[in-house]
């Protein structure tokens, strides 16, 4: 032990303290200061945990206390308060850099090191001071003006007020702060982990090493002796299904009989702290009998494969879409690209682990204590039925604490059947807090797709036909993968209209870690290809690629590729409006390609018609007048950093004429809130914002008709003070011909067209994005933050998937190996913004969050193939593929 | 027109989709495991038909009982009650109102109230 003095926050404190002991621990355990966050496993690799020590940034994960007598230290909480915070955590704020808000306090931190010492600094010197510090949501670009608002406020150039919106003039169309947001930059918004619970055991999991095996033995002796241990549980400990049923039930809590994929959760161990429940679980032996594995959906399909769940066929999915005659259309055509594509498996990436708390709530005397979830669902009401089936109990509460980030990782959940189950076991409150790398097992990843397309065109360059066979590789467990199969096909055409299509997404059961949603789910694969053909197509009929698109827009009156017709399509508009950047950017490049050498600059296109709203779905929003005159809005409507907080008030603040600080939303407890589906598929603005509108149109009518301007007026004339609202899609059921595949489809459709530019050094294969413009036309917009917001961290995260990320299973285990994204890597962007009023949008409004990075991936590789001739096929383009396209291999 | 060979589409692909029946001469929407997807498209009659089907000739005033307070809970609140809100609501226990339908209360009672699942892309 050592003794050692620091002086934290203003206020001198001493410490007797293992030398071995962290910074970051001592905030966080100790002085319960969660403000600093942790990611990465202690790595150095994140900079979540970012503070400042003797003037200087630091990541308190790397940093020995022992190392830092005298030293003084300032973490978040330190900086300011929600009454009076510093002008860094206002720039951040107001600057609308703050989405998730796990990242935020590091950067924060870096940030007030950086204007201590430079209160000018240059874009430059920013991503120098911020390299450390990751962030998923933003692309980096808010977080860079961030810096520099604060700069301007530090040098008394402006002030906040000067920059902040009137919160009581117009609530549309402008950007008022997210409620949410200060609360993250000061540190004080707890997430999973920051949860203080008295008496809580630690629990760790014992995951599987092998692929396919059948458990012969856990052996948990030598386990249960280990100082601390509280117990260990396996499957005959689950007391109910023990299967989390998502559409099957097919994935466990812990693996009953068979492992099917490395990293299946076998065994759990709870103990007094997270070092012993670890070190116990790294005891338990598991003895496997080896089974075939299966490696791949070739494998999968084979007739002689070994079935991986015994009442399912690996080929566990499959839809065609079938309209007109592709093959004779084909056939007919002036030109025909034939070619295949493939995508990666990927990781969501979002920073936080899979943290999970669980304990029993005591009732009344007689009554069965409640069992109360904590953690990330995106969906919590449906969540909460998985769970009550899979742990056998009923008596159940799900609540969202704060969420570092998700991109449709929530869709499905993980820790929370493993604590729930231990909490119930052994009637302890747990925390679950996962490793990065366990967190990574734990998850479902990004579906890998192999894709077969033919594309054709006549003399005149109209699209004719598209064949696409897809074969997608579900990994080891179902969860939501019909949806990426049939989501891919809905949205099949994209942006254009094409006469005939034949096209067949088959899904296959394999070994490998299982996949669920990702931002866009299934369209980012299938339109990758469909994109990347597209100016393959352009490039031998001899027309220029955004012509290409133009001619072949789809247009009211006709139908997208499942039959459906489109009232609205306001895609050629946005062609139009990016046209004069196209060729500014195409003039550019000549320009720097005349100059000779190996680096080399093209531009590329991509386009996304994004479909929100699918075929018979629904959403149920609660609002009730508050005896102060407030309104209250119930729904499980959460928010993992996309800014549905802010939708929802400016909207009823709008609707209400009420300030926004009387609107009060109620959305992460299952036991005050409607179950209103998920917050995926782009659909909060557009299903759950109009089911609010309904309600607060059902409320506004009530009062006209009892002649009532207040609450007390309203209750007096006999009239509830509380309404549901309602939207339901215009198709009630989700059906379509099974043998077509052709039926009702997405309601609303959210468009883009996207251009990168980007420089390919043609010498090692390295590609660097310059410049990414996005033109978008996702209707009026509510608040140009946060849907900029949007489509910043879309792109970064499209950039991403294009030329870096991949999940390897058994190799990716921590962000370096995952290579994720840095401010290093983030490129400029330009947004053309289009407002079209969509007919049954939300107040004209519809989605946008996952189109954003459905058109990245092709515009970036289109732009490699338009700078040096590489047509990179298979994502991701690293540097090796690229050099391989050349003839460089 | 072509069509997708038999052997590339699984068995019982199909049954995860939502359904149309026929019921009280409406056609009503139910999900793959049997619940209405619009609440709104219930009526007593398909009540009583579900109830027939699950092997309950006759919906008795008890029966009723739970049955409107089901839905009139969800129709205020937009899920379904919590099991203590349940027991004091109808006067009696969880035991005995499961007792009441066969698939006890998720399964029987909520479905023949016309409680839509929790939604979920899938």
């Amino acid at each position: 032990m050592k003794k050692v003095r620091l002086i934290i926050n203003g206020r001198a404190q001493q410490f007797i303290i293992d030398p071995k002991r962290v910074l970051l621990d001592l905030l966080r355990e100790d002085l319960k200061l969660t403000g600093a966050k942790q990611s990465c496993d202690r790595k150095g690799q994140c900079g979540a945990c970012t503070v400042i020590v003797n003037g200087k940034a630091v990541r308190s994960c790397l940093t020995k206390v022992s190392e830092l007598d005298g030293a003084e230290v300032i973490t978040v909480e330190g900086l300011g308060t929600l009454q009076s915070p510093h002008l860094i955590q206002e720039a951040f704020v107001l600057s609308g850099a703050i989405q998730c808000g796990y990242c935020t306090p590091g950067m924060i931190m870096a940030t007030k090191a950086l204007l201590d010492e430079n209160p000018n600094p240059s874009v430059k010197e920013i991503k120098k001071a911020l390299r450390h510090v990751l962030c998923r949501c933003t692309g980096y670009k808010k977080i860079i003006e961030a810096v520099q608002l604060a700069g301007r406020f530090l040098r008394k150039e402006l002030t906040p007020g000067q920059v902040r919106p009137d919160p009581n003039g117009p609530k549309i169309g402008v950007n008022h702060p997210r409620p949410s947001a200060i609360l993250k930059a000061c540190g004080v918004a707890e997430f999973s982990a920051d949860i203080k619970v008295e008496g809580a055991a630690e629990l760790a999991v014992v995951h599987s090493s092998q692929a396919h095996a059948r458990i012969k033995a856990i052996h948990t002796a030598v386990a249960e002796k280990m100082p601390g241990v509280i117990g260990i549980m396996t499957a005959k400990d689950v007391k109910g299904t023990n299967r989390l049923k998502f559409v099957v039930a097919d994935r466990p809590v812990l693996c009953d009989t068979t492992v099917r994929y490395i990293g299946d959760p076998v065994a759990s161990v709870l103990a007094e702290t997270r070092g012993q429940a670890v070190a116990a679980a790294q005891a338990v032996e598991v003895a496997y009998e080896p089974l075939p594995v299966i490696k791949n959906p070739t494998e999968g399909m084979d007739k002689d494969a070994i079935q991986i769940h015994s009442d399912q066929p690996n080929l566990c999915y499959s839809q065609p879409q079938i309209r007109g005659d592709a093959e004779t259309a084909l056939a007919q055509s002036a030109f025909v690209v034939e070619t295949d594509f493939s995508t990666q498996m990927n990781h969501q990436a979002p920073l936080e682990p899979e943290t999970c708390v669980s304990y029993l709530e005591e009732e009344d005397e007689g009554e069965e204590p409640t069992l109360v979830v904590i953690g990330r669902s995106i969906n919590i009401h449906f969540h909460l039925g998985m769970l009550q089936g899979a742990l056998g109990y009923e008596n159940m509460r799900y609540e969202e604490a704060y969420t570092g980030g998700q991109f449709g990782i929530k869709i499905d959940i993980t820790s929370e059947g493993l604590a729930g189950a231990a909490a119930l076991h052994f009637r302890r409150p747990v925390r679950y807090v996962p490793s990065l790398t366990e967190s990574m097992y734990l998850s479902p990843k990004r579906h890998p797709f192999d894709m077969k397309v033919r594309l054709g065109a006549d003399r005149q360059g109209k699209l004719t036909a598209l064949t696409m066979d897809f074969v997608v590789d579900n990994g080891a467990y179902l969860s939501a993968g019909r949806a990426m199969v049939f989501r891919a096909l809905y949205m099949l055409s994209g942006s254009y209209y094409i006469p005939a299509v034949k096209a067949l997404g088959k899904l296959v059961y394999t070994n490998n870690p299982w996949g669920s949603a990702a931002r866009g789910a299934g369209p980012p694969q299938a339109n990758f290809a469909l994109e990347s053909a597209m100016d393959m197509l352009a490039e031998k009929i001899g027309m220029d690629p955004l012509e290409f698109r133009l001619i072949n827009s789809l247009k009211p009156g006709q139908p997208k590729s499942t039959g459906r017709v489109v009232e609205q399509w306001p895609f050629p508009e946005l062609v139009e409006a990016i046209h004069s950047h196209y060729n500014r950017a195409k003039k550019e490049a000549e320009n720097f390609n005349r100059k000779g050498g190996p680096v080399r600059r093209g531009v590329g296109l991509g386009t996304g018609a994004f479909g929100i709203s699918m075929s018979g779905d629904s959403a149920n929003v609660a609002v009730e007048l508050e005896p102060d005159g407030g309104l209250a809005v119930f729904a499980a409507a959460a928010d993992p950093g996309e800014g549905n907080d802010s939708m929802f008030i400016q909207i009823a603040a709008h609707l209400m004429d009420l300030p926004m600080s009387k609107i009060r939303l109620v959305t992460r407890s299952t036991d005050r809130t409607t179950a209103t589906g998920p917050a995926a598929g782009s659909r909060m603005t557009y299903m759950v914002g109009g089911a609010m509108v309904d309600a607060i149109q059902k409320l506004k009518s009530a009062m006209a008709e009892a002649r009532a301007t207040n609450y007390d007026q309203l209750k007096a004339a006999g009239k509830p003070s509380r309404y549901m609202g309602t939207k339901k899609n215009q198709d009630a059921a989700a059906i379509i011909d099974p043998a077509t595949g052709l039926g009702p489809s997405f309601e609303s459709q959210v468009h883009s067209i996207q251009m990168a530019e980007v420089e390919v050094n043609t010498g090692t294969g390295d590609v660097k994005v310059i410049k990414v413009t996005t033109a978008v036309d996702a209707g009026p917009v509510i608040n140009p933050q946060n849907l900029e917001g949007q489509l910043e961290g879309g792109v970064d995260m499209g950039i991403g998937y294009a030329l870096r990320e991949e999940y390897v299973a058994g190799q990716t285990k921590d962000w370096i190996t995952f290579r994720f994204p840095t401010i290093a890597t983030a490129c400029e962007m330009e947004h053309i913004i289009r407002e079209t009023p969509r007919v049954k949008g939300t107040l004209g409004a519809t989605g946008v969050g996952e189109m954003t990075m459905v058109p990245t991936a092709p515009a970036v590789i289109n732009a490699i193939a338009n700078a040096c001739g590489a047509r990179v096929r298979h994502l991701p383009a690293t540097p090796d593929k690229v050099l391989a396209a050349l003839g460089k291999a | 027109m072509d069509q997708p060979a038999e052997s590339s589409r699984p068995a019982g692909a199909d049954a995860l989709q939502d359904q149309v029946r026929s019921l009280a001469g409406r056609e009503i929407v139910f999900d793959s495991e049997g619940f209405l997807v619009d609440t709104l498209q219930w009526t007593e009659e398909v009540a009583r038909i579900l109830a027939q089907e699950s092997g309950l000739a006759v919906l008795t005033d008890t029966h009723w009982q739970v049955i409107r307070f089901l839905r009139e809970y969800y129709l205020q609140n937009g899920r379904a009650p919590l099991n203590r809100q349940l027991k004091s609501g109808i006067g009696m226990s969880l035991l005995e109102i499961e007792s009441l339908f066969p698939g006890g209360l998720k399964l029987g009672a909520r479905r023949l109230a016309g409680l839509p699942n929790p939604k979920t892309c899938g």
